[in-house]
């Protein structure tokens, strides 16, 4: 079964148009990435999936576990199982990180007719996630992202998926800002959710990512459209000629 | 009789009622000093917004709106005790007169009924009782036309809170506190105003001697036709501390005016208040920090949140004098509305006239965050439930540094539940 269904995308933000035609199938169980260079619409796709206003859809459709995007929330579209690892956490002062894990957790619970959970259940919950990850108790009292160093934040978006569970997770340059043993930490998380039930979409820049979270597709995004396609191999082509070296062997 | 007749007769003609009303008193050693200070309300009148300190509330507007009224009913209700919570020493005045206290007053702490005047007052009252300047007419009114209130000294270092529970039902109440604060004493003051009615007019003095400190913790939740207006005065003294917290979520109009004077080396004043409104609600914060000696500290920190057709005001003035060299003055206020309709005027002000200080000071008025809000949404929490967190966070930050957990609480549980009022008024 097709777990995403990406048909003719067209996408316009602030009157520009950022994604033009792009098409993309992810089944259920798969491991996607999309590579791109920097403007190729990489983020776009990202906030357009999660569905964020001003992301406005102008042509072609997003089919989501069969079912068209266009009209759900972003709480819906959560609910419903799917999460976004942002590239840029936000800050958020005066609510700790574990007040908002708490919310969001129960908050995801109701919106799939569950039982809220009281805090010594989420708190349990949350060091099991937060210990393989290496997120400390000093992090949880925190307010949520403020003061955290690029690396704590990218750790704290994947225990939140950890926590979330979701159907279908999107990672949006995750690996960005991150050293080699961050990066080890957050493809663990990820590649412990890769259960045939689930599907996966690593967006990302750069190869190196992809050497721990290993896909069954790559997809190269330039100019809003997909203009390259194979399997992990693909990546490593990419790293050794460059966007530009590719974009010339497709011409 | 013309427009500018009503407020002040509405006020001055509720004064001769009240004084016709009480038996003949005998002359006490204030009386000068108060018809002095009926003398300045009459010539003067209510602050009106021709004064640049009144610009954005219109004190007389709603007086004469109040005045035209009838108060409905005598129910005098406490819409719940917002520090029930805390084991605290409790003093209830009720339209302005002290109740007898129903438990034992802390042994460090004396009392004075301000409405027992031809008493023998004890010197330390005689020597501070009307003397700080007022700064409005209003603080001249709670001085000449007060039915009673309280005067406090403190000895030395306290453990249990005191809460001043306010109440009123009445046109119009002037009442007075006044607290001294002795060399190396220490006190919490908790002061709360329930559901008060008609026009609750506070003058308050606050003398903090060497090495005093105090924290002082004002939640307001007047009724809605209510006009509360209050003026704290203050002098803290050398390596004294003043640590203020005020919130608001009630009240027509509601104006609290702070006059700091840092008179001592090492004295410092620590200010941070909300003001959640919804409905036509109006809340005024001023401030005036003056620092007249060196090495003196003063923080300010004040977040306000408007909804429906309510409005958040607050000015700060902070003076750095001549010679106050070494001095550090912080000031910031922030606002967020919730609709077009809101509004909020925020106005920092910083004279300084000494050379070597530290100031820094910001305003700012805004939506929330659309970055924030998708995020949340994104984690699944529906957007008014979003949004409510942000708000929280966003008040948060006014009440982290109330160093009581007790106390935290009290006023996170009094900000939540107007939150929840003003987001029900709508946008």
């Amino acid at each position: 079964m097709n777990m995403l269904e990406i048909e003719n995308l067209h996408v316009v933000v602030q009157g520009q148009e950022i994604l033009k035609g792009l098409s993309l199938v992810i089944r259920t169980g798969e491991v996607h990435a999309i590579m791109g260079p920097n403007g190729s619409g990489k983020s776009t796709l990202s906030y357009t999936l999660a569905g964020r206003e001003g992301y406005e859809i102008t042509e072609g459709r997003i089919l989501y576990r069969g079912e068209n995007l266009a009209l759900q929330t972003p709480e819906e579209r959560a609910a419903r199982g799917m999460f976004l690892a942002f590239q840029y956490p936000v800050e958020i002062p005066g609510v700790t990180t574990m007040n908002f894990l708490k919310t969001a957790l129960n908050a995801q619970r109701r919106a799939r007719g569950a039982k809220e959970l009281d805090a010594m259940s989420v708190l349990k919950s949350v060091r099991e996630a937060a210990g393989a990850l290496n997120v400390s108790e000093e992090m949880l009292r925190r307010a949520l992202n403020v003061g955290f160093s690029g690396g704590e934040k990218k750790r704290l978006e994947i225990l939140q998926m950890a926590l979330f569970k979701p159907v279908l997770a999107i990672l949006d340059e995750t690996d960005s800002g991150l050293d080699i043993d961050a990066l080890k930490l957050v493809a663990d998380g990820v590649n412990a959710l890769r259960t045939p039930d689930r599907g996966i979409l690593v967006i990302t820049h750069y190869q190196r990512l992809l050497d721990y979270i290993v896909p069954d597709r790559v997809h190269v995004l330039d100019k809003g459209r997909i203009v390259a396609e194979g399997g992990k191999e693909l990546a490593h082509e990419l790293e050794a000629k460059g966007y530009a070296g590719l974009a010339r062997d497709a011409a | 009789m013309n427009e500018r007749a009503t407020a002040e007769e509405f006020l001055l003609q509720d004064f001769a009622a009240d004084v016709a009303s009480r038996p003949a008193s005998r002359p006490s050693w204030l009386d000068e000093r108060r018809r002095r200070a009926v003398q300045n309300f009459r010539e003067e009148g209510v602050p009106n917004r021709r004064i640049e300190q009144w610009k954005y509330t219109d004190l007389r507007g709603a007086l004469e709106a109040q005045s035209a009224a009838v108060l409905a009913g005598p129910v005098l209700h406490s819409d719940g005790n917002p520090f029930a919570a805390i084991s605290a020493f409790q003093l209830s005045i009720s339209n302005g007169c002290l109740q007898e206290p129903s438990s034992q007053i802390p042994l460090e702490i004396e009392l004075f009924d301000l409405g027992r005047l031809d008493d023998e007052a004890p010197n330390w009252v005689r020597q501070n009782f009307g003397e700080a300047l007022s700064r409005n007419t209003m603080g001249e009114a709670s001085l000449g036309m007060m039915r009673g209130g309280i005067a406090m000294r403190v000895t030395a270092a306290t453990t249990t809170p005191v809460h001043l529970d306010f109440l009123q039902n009445a046109d119009a109440v002037h009442c007075r506190l006044l607290l001294v604060m002795e060399p190396g004493a220490s006190l919490v003051l908790l002061e709360s105003h329930g559901k008060s009615r008609g026009l609750i007019n506070l003058g308050v003095e606050l003398v903090l001697e060497p090495n005093a400190q105090l924290i002082h913790v004002r939640l307001a939740d007047s009724a809605p036709d209510a006009v509360q207006v209050e003026e704290v005065a203050m002098r803290v003294s050398r390596d004294a501390r003043y640590r203020g917290h005020f919130s608001h979520k009630g009240a027509r109009l509601s104006r609290l005016e702070l006059a700091i004077a840092l008179e001592g080396e090492g004295a410092e004043a620590e200010l941070s208040g909300a003001s959640v409104l919804g409905g036509k609600l109006h809340a005024d914060v001023t401030t005036h920090i003056d620092h007249t000696a060196g090495k003196t500290a003063s923080r300010q920190l004040f977040k306000n949140v408007a909804g429906g057709n309510s409005r958040a005001v607050y000015q700060g003035k902070i003076t750095v004098r001549k010679g106050a060299d070494g001095s550090d003055s912080r000031q910031t206020a922030k606002a967020i509305l919730l609709g077009a309709h809101a509004e909020a005027d925020l106005k920092p002000e910083l004279e300084i006239l000494a050379d070597d200080v530290k100031c820094a000071h910001g305003a700012a008025i805004g939506d929330l965050d659309s970055d924030s809000l998708f995020y949340l949404r994104s984690r699944s929490l529906p957007e008014d439930e979003a949004r409510r967190l942000l708000i929280h966070g966003f008040l948060e930050e006014a009440i982290l540094e109330i160093e009581r957990d007790d106390v935290r609480l009290a006023v996170r549980d009094f900000l939540e539940s107007g939150l929840a009022q003003a987001l029900e008024s709508g946008s």
